[in-house]
């Protein structure tokens, strides 16, 4: 599970998470909405300790993320694909999936490899898996990210915006992988612009507005009359449903 | 009176010794200041206050004095206090230090332009900082470095030609020998402009190879 209890984080003076509580359990596919600004990234990088927060408490497993002993091990058990794949420039595609089973788990590299090349397989790149990421296109790029992401055989992935930087025919690639993801029951935080997916995918929905987490509802519900109740809700589907 | 190389003939055993002599130092002090240069650029941008702080110290120091200063200091200075050490070990470790002076800042500038996001990606991932350091920054900084260090080596080179000043004779101080022995300057610094020409050319080539070779992936246009 991870476990988010009362996180705040300003930069400077700008406070952009204001006292966030959520929990994610095994299993669970929970899509962060919200609009540009809304601090939804900013969620995403803490839990993964890239950011430090400034109060609350954030758990994955158990394991504290603000502590350094401790992160290690729940940046073990949760992967992380970004929006600009920032895959490692100098690798193969399979080097940049083996990577870190190799230096982290210590697998044998002959091993780490037969299981990057898999991975790559399931994901329809069986050919481009000695192709370096500046030969990828933008799609591919991405289907690299998601294998190196799983490569860990991670606990909880963390997408953000995954598919913002692609093109509807390599975001619709990326997309179809996800969905498949999600059916085989890892457990994700989604943070997506992509209102129509994250409905299809998700069993829960956590909406961000300046901070603060102002619906937590199950998929359905968020989409009915209970989240159109809520005007900042209301406001910004309908606002996604126009563009 | 004219030009006439021919009279060198007999000399060359002997240039070819100080050539000998330079490519060794030289070699020597390639290899030294970039494993200098690699410490102190990876110091100049650690988070550590004091590292970081040292690091600055050093550049500034060693880019700001003449090289030739530098030499006669170790040279002549230490064995004032009772440090001894001989003409082509000083000569070979001063040109490392003045040149880590250089490939630091330049192995710097090749850290900093990596994309933080590709670094955050194996932070993430859970690799440890040293192995961060080993398998992400270092290989991309240095593929990025290459050119620009190449120019630091043609520099050092250039510069090794100082060493003949404490004694050592390699090419340019052998040089000086056949000149003063034959009383002819004329061709004998020809000769050795050419050596030097033909030295630093080819390096210059060696190095655009290794750069291409080293960034092959990059150049295959990026779909
Ligand atoms: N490193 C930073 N320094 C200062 N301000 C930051 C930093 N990162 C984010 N912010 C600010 O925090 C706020 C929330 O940013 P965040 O990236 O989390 O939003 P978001 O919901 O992901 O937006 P988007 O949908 O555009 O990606 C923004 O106002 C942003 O300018
Ligand atoms: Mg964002």
């Amino acid at each position: 599970m991870i476990s988010i209890t009362g996180l705040r984080k300003s930069f400077g003076a700008a406070t952009v998470l204001n006292g966030i509580d959520l929990e994610i359990r095994q299993g669970e596919v929970v899509s962060v909405l919200g609009s540009s600004g809304s601090g939804k990234s900013t969620l995403i990088r803490c839990i993964n300790g890239l950011e430090k927060i400034d109060a609350g408490k954030i758990t994955v497993d158990g394991f504290d993320v603000s502590k350094p002993r401790e992160l290690s091990e729940a940046r073990k058990r949760s992967g992380t694909v970004f929006q600009l794949f920032n895959l490692y420039p100098h690798m193969t595609a399979v080097q940049n999936v083996a990577l870190a089973p190799i230096e982290v788990l210590k697998l044998p590299r002959m091993q780490a490899e037969a299981e990057a090349r898999e991975l790559l397989h399931s994901v329809g790149l069986t050919e481009r898996a000695d192709a370096y990421p500046s030969q990828l296109s933008g799609g591919q790029r991405q289907r690299v990210g998601i294998c190196r992401a799983l490569a860990m055989k991670p606990s909880y992935l963390l997408l953000d915006e995954v598919t913002s930087a692609l093109d509807p025919e390599m975001t619709s690639e990326v997309l179809s992988i996800l969905a498949a993801l999600a059916k085989t029951g890892t457990t994700m935080v989604f943070v997506t612009h992509e209102i129509e997916f994250a409905r299809s995918i998700s069993s829960r929905i956590a909406f961000l507005d300046k901070g603060q987490l102002i619906a937590d509802l199950p998929t359905e519900e968020f989409f009915s009359a209970t989240g159109m109740a809520l005007p900042r809700v209301a406001q910004f589907l309908s606002k996604m449903r126009k563009d | 009176m004219k030009f006439d190389l021919s009279i060198l003939a007999k000399h060359i055993p002997f240039l070819l010794e100080g050539a000998w002599l330079t490519l060794q130092a030289c070699t020597l002090a390639v290899l030294g200041s970039l494993v200098l240069g690699l410490a102190i650029g990876a110091m100049r941008t650690s988070a550590s206050p004091l590292l970081n702080r040292l690091a600055a110290v050093y550049i500034d120091i060693f880019r700001n004095i003449p090289f030739i200063v530098q030499l006669f200091f170790f040279y002549f200075g230490l064995p004032e206090i009772g440090i001894y050490i001989d003409a082509f070990t000083t000569g070979v470790v001063a040109l490392s230090i003045a040149g880590g002076a250089f490939t630091s800042d330049v192995i710097r500038s090749g850290i900093l332009a990596i994309d933080p996001g590709v670094i955050e990606a194996a932070q993430v991932s859970g690799l440890r900082k040293i192995t961060i350091f080993r398998k992400i920054i270092l290989p991309i900084a240095l593929r990025a470095s290459v050119r620009p260090l190449g120019s630091v080596f043609i520099n050092l080179i250039l510069t090794s030609s100082i060493l003949s000043t404490i004694t050592l004779n390699e090419l340019t101080g052998s040089a000086k020998i056949v000149a003063s022995n034959t009383f002819r300057p004329f061709e004998v610094y020809f000769v050795l402009l050419v050596a030097y020409a033909a030295l630093t050319y080819s390096v210059s080539i060696l190095i655009g190879m290794l750069h291409r070779y080293l960034n092959r992936h990059q150049e295959e246009g990026a779909v």
